[in-house]
């Protein structure tokens, strides 16, 4: 039965991996050409945009966050996983760093502009946004 | 008889029967001891960057990290640095086989726990690795090659039986291959792929790197020619789903592995893929028949260089050596009771040790080796005998 439930559980992993996001034991290596890039602003309560490329109140990006391929959004680089997973962890480090940056009292939420390639394709502009940080504005 | 199998079809359960004969038969624990005593190094290769961090004062939660699950525990982070030495030192402790089920469940504790803890700490390699040390926290593997059978000699007691149930390695053979499996049909099914264009896409926007190597100009144009790619995906991906299905058939399996290690090594050379290399080299052991020293290797004591070599290479105790009589050439009786003499049986000897099969291998093509593996005479009956008891297949 263990080994039943084993096989059954890898190869429904496997197949889970064209869907999902992250592909967690789906073994789909080196799966695109891909590459993105995004400018990341903060969103103030009185409007403005400020590009993440600046530190602020005593944050840096660059220390925020320091893993998967995230660390210069500004910059073009290879979707090492496919754009979906790429995109997914930009999606989350934008709300980790609306929440985990107390002193900031300015910023009501993060706002990427993505431009990726999906391998030869034409490129494509897409929008992701952190939640509304609580308490600002 | 399993419970499953109740009430089904004739059919039915004598396939369930001879499934579960399968699965439960004893064999020979050797490649997963020998696994065991290889994998220990990558999980600390695998550690590293996480022990380096920390050393620094730094740990996961310090930047952007993605829980899978609010509820997951998370230690404080003294607690955390403690947990990831533990997995170090059990690391270490489950390569050398010192209480080696308590040191190979840890460790794979560890890094299970680790893992799960973000799903930045995700990497196909990592998963690999987490599934090879869930299949040795099973598999009774520290019955030899490790400290623990070593202690139990010095103390006079009788080694324990080296063999059991066979699921853990039938288990982890599903998974070796599945990961090829996978990885050779998510590339075949995806026409960029096995059309050429991620490839072509990758070496063309890493022509800087590709020109500083020493290669010739021919090369380097010929690598970033998009027509060259179209033949080089399908390639790729027939040489993964080759690796999959090759080493389930005995025809196939040594070209298989063969395969897979030059596969393995020119992955190493051309990406970042942490501790995958090492690991599915070593993994490639566990395709070797779970029986062992059920071929006789003689040698003439005179020759005792050969012997001291081939017992310190043989890991997967492929041999029993016998002295043959002074004067005589090297001589190998084979699981068939072939019997084979000289450079032929030298040849073979070398593709049956884990460090040196890669580049004997090859040589088994000859045709004076082919000759001699096919048309060498019957071994003396007691070897036959001596061989069918081992349980050779």
């Amino acid at each position: 039965m263990v080994v039943v439930a084993v096989v059954a559980l890898q190869l429904a992993l496997v197949a889970r991996g064209y869907l999902s996001d992250h592909k967690e034991f789906a073994f789909q290596m080196f799966p695109e050409s891909s590459t993105w890039r995004a400018d990341v602003v903060r969103v103030t309560a009185d409007g403005r945009r400020v590009p993440i490329e600046r530190p602020w109140s005593g944050y840096r990006w660059d220390e925020l966050v320091q893993s998967r391929g995230l660390r210069y959004p500004w910059v073009r680089h290879h979707a090492d996983a496919g754009l979906d997973n790429q995109l997914a962890f930009l999606d989350a480090a934008l709300d980790w760093v609306a929440d985990n940056t107390p002193r900031d009292a300015e910023t009501r939420y993060l706002e990427a502009r993505v431009t990726s390639w999906h391998n030869d394709d034409s490129p494509r502009v897409g929008v992701l946004r952190s939640h509304f940080r609580e308490g600002v504005g | 008889m399993n419970a499953a199998a109740v009430g089904a079809p004739p059919r039915t359960r004598a396939l369930i029967a001879a499934f579960d004969d399968l699965l439960g038969r004893a064999v020979s624990m050797r490649a997963l001891a020998l696994l065991r005593v290889l994998a220990g190094p990558a999980v600390l290769l695998h550690l590293q960057p996480f022990l380096s961090d920390a050393w620094d004062g730094r740990i996961y939660s310090d930047a952007f990290y993605e829980p899978y699950a609010a509820w997951y525990p998370e230690l404080p982070d003294a607690v955390y640095v403690g947990v990831l030495s533990l997995g170090a030192v059990a690391a270490v402790a489950m390569s050398l086989g010192l209480l080696t089920r308590l040191a190979t469940v840890t460790t794979f504790g560890v890094v299970a726990y680790n893992i799960f803890l973000s799903t930045t700490h995700f990497h196909n390699n990592r998963a690999y690795l987490l599934i090879v040390l869930g299949l040795l926290a099973v598999a009774p593997c520290g019955r030899e090659l490790s400290l623990d059978a070593w202690v139990r000699r010095r103390r006079g007691r009788p080694a324990l039986d080296t063999s059991a149930p066979a699921w853990p390695l039938w288990l982890l053979r599903f998974e070796c291959a599945a990961i090829y499996g996978a990885s050779g049909l998510s590339k075949l099914l995806d026409p960029d792929w096995f059309g050429g264009t991620v490839t072509w896409q990758r070496v063309v926007r890493e022509r800087d790197a590709l020109e500083a190597w020493p290669l010739p100009d021919w090369a380097v144009s010929l690598l970033t020619d998009r027509g060259f790619h179209t033949g080089a995906a399908k390639f790729i991906v027939l040489t993964e789903l080759f690796i999959a299905l090759g080493l389930w058939w005995r025809g196939t399996r040594y070209a298989a592995v063969w395969v897979a290690v030059v596969f393995h090594l020119a992955i190493e050379t051309s990406a970042a893929v942490q501790v995958f290399s090492y690991l599915g080299i070593a993994v490639l052991a566990i395709w070797a028949v779970p029986s062992t020293r059920d071929r006789v290797l003689r040698i003439d004591p005179g020759r005792r260089r050969w012997a001291t070599l081939v017992c310190g290479l043989d890991w997967l105790a492929r041999f029993r050596v016998e002295p043959a009589p002074p004067g005589s050439p090297l001589e190998v009786v084979d699981r068939d009771g072939t019997t084979i003499r000289g450079a032929p049986a030298v040849a073979f000897v070398m593709s049956r040790l884990p460090l040196t099969a890669w580049f004997a291998l090859p040589t088994l093509l000859l045709p004076a080796v082919r000759r001699a593996r096919r048309g060498g005479g019957p071994a003396p009956a007691a070897s036959v005998a001596a061989n069918s008891a081992a349980g050779g297949s």
